[in-house]
Order: C-alpha cells, then sequence, then structure tokens
C-alpha cells in the first residue's frame, strides 16, 4: 500500500466525511465534521514530512461561528505605495525580520491588524528563552531556536530589554528518571546544547530552593533563559522603526492579487487592505495564526495553522520567590499525586519516555516560571481550538493550571492570582516552523507555524528571512547597506531601578519623574510621557501598560488607569473619550457626563458662577 | 380608605431599621420596627410626601477639576429628582470656587439651593 | 517645611485615616510630617460626593468632599507638615527610628522619623481576583474607578451596565450611573444577603427600581473590543455557579464591587505581618503592629463600614503613637 493509501485508510477510519487528496504536493483534506477533535485528529494523520510538502487542512467544524474580531478603521492611508518589503504581521517574528531588514536601504512597511506590536501571542506567552533539548535534531524548531538562543545576550544589550540566563528545570521525582535524562543531555550534546546534566536534589535546592519534598532533582539546562517577550517585540520594532521601518496598526490584509507566469510561478501584484492597495515588491508572512490565510492569498500555501489556546497565569510578586528559573516536571517523571492515574497503564508512562525523545512532546507540560519583573507565571495549558482569535480565558482550565501547579509549587494558593491571560499558538500540523522562501509564489517568504519556541527563534528566523529578501530584491536592483542603521535602542529610564542618587539628579531635570502615577509598579509621569515620544506611537492604555506596566500591578490599573489615561490625551492633545484602551473599538468612556461635547460651551451658569466667585 | 402596608428600610442613619408601616389615612400612619424617632418621622414622610437629598456635580471650566461636586441645601420631592438633574447639568461654574459657595438658588422653585461641597483654588482656563 | 526632615510621627497617607492620625499626633506634642501620594488631602473621600458621612461623629449628613474638608482645615489651621504628591519607595528600620525615602517632583528624600503610622487605604479587588473569566475588553471598572471617572474627571464610563457585588461603593455607583443617564440593568450579589448597609439598598436600588439579584454572580464577559454582555450564573450554596443558570446580558460595561483588601504592601516591606486572607496587619490593641514603632489605621488596619470610624481609628493611632514615644524616650 503506497503513502497515500495509509493516510487514506487511517482517516477514513477516523471519519467518513472527509475527502483525502493530493495537490501539489500537499496533502489536503476537505468535509465537514461535528467535532474540532475530529479535524484536528485528521490533520495530525495526514502528516508525513519525507513524502509531502505539508496538509492542508480545509476541515470545516459544523455551525462553528469564530470570535467576532476587533473593529478595524476603513481608510486609504497605505493607498497606492509601493514598500520594497511589506512585512504582514507585527509580533517578534515580523519585528524582528523589520529590524533585521533595517540594516539594508530598504522601503519597509509592516502591517498590523491590532493597534500595537506583539498583539497576539508574542504579548501572552511566558516569555521563556528556550533550550530545545526535545526539538528533533532535524526541525527548524532545533536549528533557529539554538542560534537564536546564543544570540539573546547580545540582542537583549543592544535593545535594552530584560534578560537572564537562570537556566530551565525539568524536574524528576524518582532514582530511576536520571537514565532518561543522561540520554537527553548526551543527546543535546551531540545537538549543540551543552551544560545539560542531572541536578540531585541537594544542589537543586540552590538554584530552586523551594521545590516539594518528593522531587529527587532535576535535568538542569543551563543555557535556559528567561525575557519579557512584549518588551523585546516592542524593543525590535522600535528599533526598526528608528532606523526607517514604517509601522501601520490596525491594518489588516484582506486579498492579494496574483498573477501567475508562464512558466506556472505565481508573482503577487498587490496587497488589500483596510487601508487601501499596496504594490509591494516582496511580502513576508509573518501573520502568526493567520499565516495559513495569508499564504493561500499568495497561493503559496502548503500548511495549516490549526490554533492551540494557551492560558498563563500571573501572580502577585510576593508569590515570585516560590521558583527561580522555569520549571516543569519532565514529561517521563511521574509524581505520586499522579500514581492513582497511572496505575497499570506502564503504556502510558513509556509513551510519555519515548514522547521526550522524538521530539512530538509538542504540548509541553504546565511549568512553573520566575518572570523578569518577579512575578510567578504559571502555565501554559494547551486546548486545540478552531477559533483563531479565541484569547478569552475558562474557568474550569484556569481552576485546573492552578490546582496542577500547586503540586510544584506547593505554597501557591489562589488569592496569589493577580491576572490571567490567553494566547493562541499557530502550530501546523508538521508542529514544525515553516521558514522558507515561496514555493509557487516568487516574492513571498513564509514565516508560519512559528508558535513555541518562537520568542527565542525570531531574532535567528529574522537573520534568514533578512537576507533572502535582500538575495531576492539583488535580482532586479542594488540592494545597498543602510549607512546609518543604528543596531542599539535605550528603552525608557526605569527610575524605580535607579540609584536614589540617579533618581534624584533625574527628577530635578524633570520633576514629572517625580510624580508617581502607578503605586503598584512604581511608575511616574515622566516616564509615562518617554514612552509617549517613543519612536513606536502607540498612545493607548495597554500600549503604556506593555511598555512600563501600570496597571500590571495588583491593583490592575484600579487607582492608575484614570491617571494614565489623562497624560496620554493631554499628551496627544484629545479629549478624555478618545483614549482607547487598545484598537479604535476599545471605547474605555462615552464622553461628558453632562451630555453635549467636552469641549462645549454649556448654556446658563454665568451668574451662579460669579456669585460663588464674589463670595 | 383601604389599609396600605408598606416595608421600608430607613435610610436615616447606618442603622438601616427595617420598618413595617401601615396607614389608613394621612393622620392614622403606624409605624413598626423603628429603633428611634427619625425613623417614625421618616417614614410618615415617605407615606405622605417622599423627599430626598440630592448630591452630583456641575460642570467647570476647569481643565483640572472638570467637574465639582455639589449637593442641595435641602431635600426634595423624590419624583423630582431627575428634573432636578436636568436643571444641575446646565449650569457651568466658573472658578474659583470656595467650599460651601451657593452657586444657585431656589431651584425649580423648590427652595433648594445647589452648594459647592468642594472648591477650585484657581482658575485653569478661560 | 522642616529642612532637617526629622519628625517624631509620620503619617503615610493623606485620607481621613491619615489626617485624624496626624491632627492627634500633633495635639499630643508630637513633631508631625503627613506624606501623601496625590496632590489633595482627603483620599478617597474627594470623590465620594454622595451624602452620609459624620452621622456618628457630627450627628450631621455631609458629603465625602465635605467631611473631608473639616479635617483639611483643621489639619491646616495646626500647621502640620505636609509632603504632598510624594510617593514612599521605601522605609529603613533603625535602631531607634526609621529612615523613610520617597520621591516627589523635586527628588528623592530622606526622612528620619521616630514612628510610622500606615493609613495608606485599601484598593479594590479585581475582576481576575474574582475569577472572571472571557475575554478582557474595554468597559470592565471597579467600582472605585468608575466613580474616579464620574465624579473627578465628569466622564460616563457605561451606556448600561451589570455591577458586581453589592458593596457599598457598587450601590452608591449604580445610583450615581443612572442619575447621570446610564442604565444600570441590575446588581449581582453572590452572597444570599446584600453585602452593603441597608439604607443604601434602599436609596440606591429600591428608589431607583433596580433590581438586585441574591445568589448570582458574572461568570463571563463577552465582546473583543468593549463589553458586548456578560454571563450570569445563579450560584449553589458553596457560592459555585450553576451552568444550567446561565444567561446572557447585554450592556456595554461591567462595574465590580466585590470587596477591598487593606493596602499593606509597604508596611510588610518594614516587617508587618500581614494576614494573607484579609490583608490585614497584626495588631495590637493599641493599633501598633508587630514591628515596634509601627502602627496603622482606617482601612489599612480593616476596612471599615462608615468613615466616621475610619477617624476614630486614626485618632486612636494618633494616641498610641505618642505614648509609645513618650515611654520608649523616658526609658531609652
Amino acid at each position: 500500500m503506497g503513502e497515500f493509501d495509509k493516510i487514506c485508510k487511517k482517516i477514513k477510519k477516523l471519519s467518513p466525511n472527509i475527502e483525502i487528496s493530493e495537490e501539489k504536493g500537499c496533502i489536503v483534506l476537505r468535509g465537514q465534521v461535528d467535532d474540532w477533535k475530529t479535524a484536528v485528529k485528521a490533520g495530525q494523520l495526514a502528516v508525513n514530512k519525507k513524502k509531502y510538502l505539508g496538509v492542508i487542512n480545509d476541515i470545516k467544524l459544523k455551525g462553528f461561528v469564530p470570535s467576532p474580531e476587533s473593529m478595524l478603521p476603513e481608510d486609504s492611508s497605505l493607498d497606492g505605495q509601493r514598500p520594497d518589503v511589506l512585512v504582514i504581521g507585527g509580533g517578534i517574528t515580523g519585528c524582528a525580520a523589520a529590524r533585521e531588514l533595517s540594516r539594508y536601504k530598504l522601503d519597509v512597511l509592516v502591517c498590523e491588524k491590532g493597534a500595537d506590536v506583539a498583539s497576539g501571542a508574542s504579548k501572552a506567552n511566558g516569555g521563556v528563552v528556550h533550550v530545545g533539548i526535545n526539538f528533533s535534531a532535524s526541525s527548524q524548531k532545533h536549528h533557529y531556536n539554538l542560534i537564536g538562543n546564543q544570540m539573546y545576550e547580545e540582542l537583549s544589550r543592544k535593545l535594552d530589554v530584560p534578560f537572564e540566563r537562570k537556566g530551565q528545570v525539568m524536574l524528576c521525582c524518582k532514582k530511576w528518571e536520571r537514565i532518561p535524562v543522561w540520554f537527553l543531555a548526551h543527546f543535546g550534546e551531540k545537538k549543540g546544547i551543552h551544560g545539560t546534566r542531572y541536578m540531585k536534589r541537594e544542589e537543586l535546592l540552590e538554584h530552586e530552593p523551594n521545590v516539594p519534598e518528593f522531587i529527587d532533582g532535576g535535568m538542569f539546562m543551563p543555557i535556559g533563559g528567561i525575557t519579557s517577550p512584549y518588551e523585546m517585540t516592542i524593543a525590535l520594532a522600535e528599533n526598526a522603526a528608528s532606523n526607517g521601518v514604517r509601522f501601520s496598526f490596525e491594518t489588516k490584509v484582506q486579498s492579494m492579487e496574483v498573477r501567475t507566469e508562464a512558466d506556472g510561478t505565481a508573482h503577487i501584484i498587490s496587497v488589500k487592505t483596510n487601508r487601501g492597495t499596496l504594490y509591494p515588491k516582496l511580502v513576508i508572512n509573518a501573520a502568526g495564526v493567520h499565516a495559513d490565510e495569508i499564504a493561500d492569498m499568495a497561493g503559496d500555501r502548503t500548511f495549516t495553522i490549526h490554533p492551540r489556546r494557551g492560558t498563563d497565569i500571573i501572580t502577585d510578586k510576593k508569590a515570585g520567590y516560590m521558583v527561580k528559573t522555569s520549571m516543569a516536571k519532565a514529561p517521563f517523571a511521574v509524581a505520586p499525586y499522579e500514581k492513582e492515574k497511572l496505575k497499570g497503564k506502564a503504556f502510558t508512562t513509556l509513551r510519555l519516555l519515548i514522547n521526550a525523545f522524538n521530539g512530538s512532546n509538542h504540548t509541553k507540560g504546565v511549568g512553573v516560571i520566575h518572570s523578569i519583573h518577579g512575578n510567578m507565571l504559571i502555565g501554559p495549558n494547551a486546548v486545540e481550538t478552531p477559533d483563531r482569535e479565541d484569547t478569552a480565558t475558562y474557568r474550569d482550565e484556569v481552576d485546573a493550571i492552578i490546582r496542577m501547579q500547586q503540586h510544584l509549587a506547593p505554597g501557591l494558593e489562589f488569592r496569589d492570582v493577580i491576572a490571567y491571560f490567553t494566547g493562541v499558538r499557530a502550530p501546523t500540523y508538521e508542529e514544525d516552523f515553516v521558514v522558507r522562501k515561496g514555493i509557487f509564489t516568487d516574492n513571498i517568504l513564509e514565516a508560519a507555524g512559528i508558535q513555541s519556541p518562537g520568542v527565542t527563534a525570531a531574532p535567528a528566523i529574522a537573520v534568514e528571512l533578512a537576507k533572502w529578501a535582500a538575495e531576492y530584491l539583488e535580482k532586479t536592483e542594488h540592494v545597498e547597506a543602510n549607512e546609518n542603521f543604528n543596531e542599539e535602542r535605550k528603552a525608557p529610564p526605569r527610575l524605580r531601578e535607579m540609584s536614589q542618587e540617579e533618581r534624584d539628579r533625574l527628577i530635578k531635570e524633570n520633576s514629572d519623574y517625580g510624580v508617581i502615577v502607578c503605586r503598584c509598579e512604581e511608575i511616574s509621569k515622566g516616564e509615562i510621557i518617554d514612552v509617549l515620544n517613543s519612536p513606536l506611537h502607540v498612545p493607548t492604555v495597554d500600549g503604556i501598560k506593555r511598555r512600563l506596566r501600570p496597571g500590571m500591578g495588583r491593583c490592575q490599573g484600579g487607582f492608575c488607569m484614570p491617571l494614565v489615561m489623562n497624560i496620554i490625551a493631554e499628551h496627544e492633545g484629545i479629549p478624555l473619550s478618545d483614549v482607547k484602551k487598545a484598537g479604535s473599538g476599545s471605547v474605555i468612556t462615552y464622553g461628558f457626563t453632562k451630555g453635549g461635547p467636552e469641549d462645549a460651551v454649556a448654556a446658563a451658569a454665568g451668574d451662579a458662577g460669579k456669585e460663588a466667585a464674589d463670595e | 380608605m383601604d389599609k396600605n402596608i408598606k416595608e421600608m428600610i430607613c435610610i436615616v442613619c447606618p442603622n438601616g431599621c427595617r420598618m413595617t408601616v401601615s396607614s389608613e389615612g394621612p393622620d392614622e400612619i403606624a409605624v413598626a420596627g423603628n429603633r428611634c424617632v427619625r425613623g417614625k418621622s421618616f417614614a410618615i414622610k415617605e407615606m405622605t410626601n417622599p423627599v430626598r437629598s440630592l448630591s452630583t456635580t456641575v460642570r467647570t471650566d476647569s481643565e483640572k477639576f472638570p467637574v465639582l461636586p455639589v449637593r442641595l441645601s435641602a431635600e426634595i420631592p423624590k419624583d423630582r429628582i431627575f428634573d432636578m438633574m436636568g436643571e444641575i447639568n446646565k449650569i457651568r461654574v466658573t472658578g474659583p470656587v470656595r467650599p460651601g459657595a451657593v452657586l444657585a438658588k431656589n431651584l425649580l422653585g423648590l427652595g433648594a439651593d445647589l452648594i459647592a461641597t468642594a472648591g477650585i483654588a484657581t482658575k485653569v482656563r478661560k | 517645611m522642616n529642612k532637617d526632615m526629622n519628625f517624631d510621627v509620620t503619617v503615610i497617607g493623606g485620607g481621613p485615616a491619615g489626617l485624624a492620625a496626624a491632627l492627634e499626633a500633633h495635639k499630643e506634642g508630637g513633631r508631625v510630617l503627613l506624606i501623601e501620594r496625590e496632590d489633595r488631602l482627603g483620599g478617597i473621600l474627594k470623590q465620594c460626593i454622595h451624602d452620609g458621612f459624620g452621622l456618628v461623629r457630627y450627628e450631621e449628613k455631609l458629603t465625602g468632599p465635605e467631611y473631608a474638608q473639616r479635617f483639611i482645615d483643621e489639619f491646616e489651621a495646626a500647621d502640620i507638615e505636609s509632603m504632598l504628591t510624594t510617593f514612599v519607595t521605601d522605609i529603613k528600620k533603625n535602631d531607634v527610628d526609621f529612615t523613610i525615602r520617597a520621591v516627589c517632583s523635586s527628588g528623592v528624600k530622606t526622612i528620619n522619623t521616630g514612628v510610622i503610622i500606615f493609613a495608606t487605604g485599601c484598593r479594590e479587588r479585581t475582576a481576575r481576583q474574582v475569577f472572571i473569566h472571557g475575554t478582557r475588553p474595554a468597559g470592565i471598572f471597579t467600582a472605585g474607578t468608575a466613580q474616579h471617572l464620574i465624579n473627578i474627571q465628569g466622564q460616563l464610563p457605561t451606556r448600561r451596565c451589570v455591577i458586581l457585588g453589592s458593596g457599598d461603593i457598587g450601590l452608591i455607583m449604580a445610583r450615581r450611573l443612572t442619575l447621570e443617564g446610564a442604565e444600570v440593568e441590575g446588581v449581582y450579589e453572590i452572597q444570599p444577603e446584600p453585602s452593603g448597609l441597608a439604607r443604601n439598598v434602599q436609596q440606591c436600588l429600591i428608589d431607583y427600581d433596580i433590581p438586585l439579584h441574591l445568589s448570582h454572580t458574572v461568570t463571563r464577559v463577552f465582546g473583543r473590543d468593549r463589553v458586548e454582555a456578560v454571563e450570569i450564573c445563579r450560584v449553589d450554596e458553596n457560592r459555585n455557579p450553576m451552568p444550567e443558570t446561565a444567561r446572557k446580558v447585554e450592556c456595554d460595561g461591567l462595574i465590580l464591587s466585590v470587596g477591598l483588601i487593606p493596602e499593606n504592601e509597604l508596611a510588610e516591606s518594614v516587617g508587618v505581618t500581614v494576614n494573607k486572607a484579609t490583608g490585614c496587619p497584626t495588631c495590637g490593641e493599641n493599633q501598633m503592629t508587630d514591628v515596634p514603632g509601627v502602627f496603622a489605621c482606617g482601612n489599612a488596619l480593616r476596612v471599615f463600614d462608615l468613615v466616621d470610624y475610619v477617624s476614630a481609628s486614626g485618632e486612636a493611632a494618633g494616641r498610641s503613637a505618642m505614648e509609645y514615644l513618650k515611654e520608649v524616650r523616658a526609658n531609652g
């Protein structure tokens, strides 16, 4: 039986309603199912990396209605523009690529559907700079993760983004688990991941003094680190912007005009957005959960994004002491509280063990992370969803994540939780990145399937994309280096981290630095104004929150939100009710309480006022 | 006249007594559940002519304090509250104002003046 | 301003508790400094424009700003030193006294003080802390934030809202929003009893025909940009939502009045033991915490129903602080 027939047989067994075909080197699935699990399972069964370019899974879920998307403005601000490179997506991959491209004298435009960079998965993840011990040596994930990991120190320094290489720990419960750890470390070493080893409990306690009693030790991976994913994305974008890259927010690609050449190659002529039609020479697809839709518009689709929700939980900084690095239980480790569950299921245990080695353990155990800002971050879980925009959180899931992590962080209580959020990952069915030049279309570069470890890999992917872009453009014109390129970006001063003397000096220069607006995170008016003056202009409450953290503390913006709104309104010269949370539709207030426009002069009152003044 | 029985919570003080009020006419009102005499007079008033105090804000010309807190100097009939809000919302105060200043007199002819409950120190905006 | 920055008593927080504490310590002969984060004294009373304050203390029905003003007038007449728009960043405990570091618009200040009184008030519990799920659009406010927007900024935060929690601020906001022309669809309370004062139920809800739904909670928020609806569930006797009772209520705002937590992070940083469940500091009869020389009062000590009691607790702390100081100095 041929490979195709094997796939057909497996999928037909799953559901007879699914049509399977081979098209342009891909396995294509169509049909309708009653249950999303079936659609995902079919996609997974269709994977055959050796024989096919990828899985195109167009199976629809019966009755599915996607979450509504944000309201977007309609204008012609981009109409007729001819950028050299159009980057679709302002997540960490798109922003890193834009920054790399700004090393050349090119007109680069980043279109982002959200109201800020890092509006999707780049903001909603734990910020782990991954070790990648479980990726198969031949995967793109392994390749870019390893290079990216090694780039982080220098990149963070140049971009003034917090980064700590404190290591990553996989916790083990039983002595025998040292054996698989030894093998993983050994294979890791061969793949170029150095320094991984088993640490017995006593030594582990020096790194993680609060691990529970039942932990025998753990696999310590010193190359693991932690960053702030949205701050990194913002820094990359700001640096790109100051090197000449343009950003257009709330801009969604709606369709593309594609011409097919005589030799069958497709070529993107124009890209239609809600802000007009653009004529880019080259397109970079960094559209995250929508990357397959973009590839499809361009006629270059060989993959399917199957959205996978992940919810993370943030605790108060007071609970941050419970974890120092980022740790998770090894996938093969069986903790005492799980024994009951696995009793008599030797096969399950074995499968967990195998998965740890063959790189298919993509869901990863939920873990606990010491965030770069000192909170404890718990999660994420992994839930397949047909809904690309489903960033909602669900009670049962959040409860389950907390209860599960109480095993690893026994001091954790529900009241320690200050926030939780959901990001939607963008995996392909092959569970690998798709970083490549266009196969069917000549002027597109794909950067798709970027899920974990995307934050780690993005800088490395960006270097590759920029190199390919320059090579492509070089075919028709000379691509010059941007001699004004400045690879460094300075974060606005963070006064709470300064010495008293330095802080005093800065306040004497600018008294706004002495006016504290956010009490939980100790942020001043001056720092907010600095951010409003930064090269990437995002004058929204969320924009400020992501850059400086007011509203991320324990009061979650209860006290500071109106104050932040005031500073934005004053700085931008707009009425308070024009200050938005994020996008155009995220109205915070509906204008003046007394009716009428905010700056209209009301009727009567003159006499009463005078009387009052006279008294 | 039919006997009219009403349950109500006294709003005079934080005790919030739950009272049962029965009336067979304006002169025959019996109050039960009140812990003090003020409760009784509130209940009687509530059956005959319910009144409420009102605190709100008025617009100002100040950029820093776009609204100024105010109250009425006397209680007004409960059913005139929204009329009164409409009237107060028309007023625009030009600063400075000191706390306690009378901003408007005898609004809607109901015998209540509008009193500033806070002040505006300086005039900020023309 | 006292150039040498040496004080007997430093009060942190210029709301009703702090003002009362500073005044009392001053009357007892102390050299007092009051530090306030905002540019005006009065604390949360500035935005509590409704009346009903001071019935116990003055036997008068004052509004929040009026009640505050009485203390402010007295405070100013007494010529007590204060630092406004000043934020305490850290406190160091020395052998006999404390060193406070504070940031203000003229720089970083160092203050030495014999004792400290925390009058830092409280903060509101947030949507996430009561485990409301769904999306996170604009339009979710704590009652205090909504109150600030409407009473200080003069901005309407919602046109049609649901209020979760029947705490006093929630009830007061139901009336306030209604007066300003917004529609309050209902107030939902997870407990079988309203948590605010009975009189507020009467004068804020019943008077305006706003329904109060007991044993109900909000379980989910809908809407991508702005709140579009919330999901309401009845809860069982253990306060767990019953999914079969879920119903969707269309609204553009969700106002939360789900509890107050004493704000004691600064006190904790000096070593005061704070009860994890209530947020209250461990205090003796005299309102001194388990760190000698550190006192607490007002809502930072515990959440009070009435401001009259907040002031009383401030005065008590002011007196105790001076007694303690005199005793220590007599023995030292």
